[in-house]
């Protein structure tokens, strides 16, 4: 045994007790990006009633959410799911090992997430397309071949963001939320 | 001696000829021929309502439009969703429309193959004669694709599609779609797609050990023990109502994904928000949320 093995294992011995749960929840790694999550999730919750026109409409409110959101986004997020974990108990944790599998595609959505709310923070002084056309008619919600999943869409340029209603900006982040959850979360 | 011995072959003999009735028995109503012209708009709208691009589509691994291939791991073996596009030797191109009412209402292939229950044709046999025109018409306007459908890898027993001929006679029951006319136009709705075509209850109600929904007596209350291993929540008015759910914020979940508490849907709920719900019109998810929610 050599002192670099003896290293690595120490370092994997102390980023393993990092991780290691309590009986209670997280800690560690785990904990942290439960911690983020949970802020962008008080961010969501704070957009919501202003998206849906249901609470007075704050530009400067809209910003500062989209930016925090921003600033746990990209790289910022890949970064609290170290590949090793693959190896870990996941009894805590609710990471499908398909992010480690499928990291670009992954990393993806984090940085599509990062893209949407820097455009949100632009487009929040577009306000609300509140003159929208009502979609309440069976058939007209998309074409035909939309609906039957022929329509596949290109993810909007930063330019194009901020030309977009804030609604319609917050649309695609909260997309790309479900996009990953579904596709690397366990529930 | 020679009584025993007669006795066995009687035994046998009834036992071989009950089996072969079972095997060989034919399944189903005659599928009556429907002439009915089909709205293409109305038919992907109600393609999308009951889940057809959701689970006939790979969309984990960028896969075509109703092109099948997704893994349902249930506890009886894995299956997989097969190629519905307009393929003829790989989809259903050859079909008729009555082989697609049948497959659709009743659940049993041109063959006269009884699908297993993961097909959630349960929940459409109460679609009308112009439901299915549309549907029809809505498939026909899928791009073929030339991947053949994957195997199921079901192991003995299940393999034996006969089997499910047993089961359809313990267990198959029609979706309770049908209207109240002491409730609103909105409920009445809210419960056609609820209890029909967006199936709610395939995740949302708990099996029993031959994988049929206690129907009776846990409608809505959960599920342990999904296909792949997820759960799935309570969705009777109680439960709901306990975790803070509303008319308003269900039927925004719906749209969205995001819950009360700012999170967004996972896993099978977040697919089903994402390639089915969201597609909805939001009158329809409010009629969802109203006829899940709404007090007696």
């Amino acid at each position: 045994m050599n002192i670099k093995t003896i290293t690595i294992g120490a370092i994997i011995a102390a980023t393993l007790s990092s991780v290691a749960f309590t009986h209670e929840g997280a800690t560690g790694i785990v904990k942290e990006r439960m911690d983020t999550m949970s802020i962008m999730g008080k961010n969501i919750k704070l957009l919501v009633p202003m998206m849906q026109g249901k609470s007075t409409y704050d530009a400067e409110v809209v910003k500062a959410a989209a930016l925090e959101i921003k600033s746990h986004s990209g790289e910022t997020m890949t970064k609290l799911f170290p590949k090793m974990e693959m190896d870990m108990p996941t009894n805590i944790s609710k990471a499908k090992p398909a992010i480690w599998q499928e990291w670009e595609k992954f990393s993806a959505l984090s940085d599509q997430l990062y893209l949407y709310t820097d455009g949100l923070v632009l487009a929040a002084e577009n306000g609300l397309n509140n003159n929208a056309p009502a979609q309440d008619n069976t058939s007209m919600m998309g074409s035909s071949s939309a609906l039957m999943g022929g329509t596949i869409n290109a993810i909007p340029t930063l330019d194009e963001l901020s030309a977009m209603s804030a609604d319609s900006v917050f649309k695609l982040v909260s997309n790309a939320c479900s996009s990953c959850h579904t596709q690397f979360r366990t529930d | 001696m020679r009584a025993i011995f007669l006795a066995a072959i009687a035994v046998t003999l009834v036992v071989t000829v009950g089996l072969g009735a079972v095997i060989f028995l034919p399944i189903g109503q005659k599928v009556q021929p429907n002439n009915l012209s089909g709205d293409v708009n109305r038919g992907a709208y109600l393609a999308r309502a009951s889940g057809c691009i959701a689970c006939h589509t790979d969309f984990a691994k960028n896969g075509n439009p109703l092109a099948g291939g997704v893994k349902f791991a249930t506890s009886f073996g894995d299956l997989y969703s097969p190629n519905i596009t307009t393929n003829k030797e790989y989809g259903i191109g050859n079909w008729s429309i009555e082989n697609f009412d049948m497959a659709v209402r009743q659940g049993i292939s041109p063959e006269g193959e009884a699908y297993y229950p993961a097909f959630t044709y349960e929940f459409y046999r109460n679609f009308t004669d112009q439901d299915i025109a549309d549907l029809w018409a809505a498939f026909q306007t899928v791009a073929a694709v030339s991947n053949p459908s994957k195997d199921h890898e079901m192991p003995f027993p299940f393999n034996q599609r006969w089997g499910l001929k047993l089961w359809r006679v313990a267990f198959l029951t029609n979706p309770k779609t049908q209207s109240d006319p002491n409730k609103s136009e909105v409920w009445n709705r809210g419960r056609l797609l609820a209890e029909g075509a967006t199936h709610c209850a395939a995740c949302h109600t708990p099996r029993n050990l031959a994988g049929a929904r206690k129907t009776k007596d846990r409608h809505f209350n959960g599920n342990e023990s999904l296909p792949g291993g997820g759960k799935a929540p309570a969705i009777d008015i109680n439960s709901l109502k306990k975790n803070n759910w509303t008319i308003e914020n269900l039927a925004y979940a719906l749209e969205t994904g995001i819950t009360p508490n700012g999170d967004s849907f996972g896993d099978s709920m977040g697919k089903h928000v994402l390639y089915s719900t969201s597609f909805l019109t939001p009158k329809d998810q409010i009629a969802i949320a109203t006829y899940l929610l709404e007090e007696n």
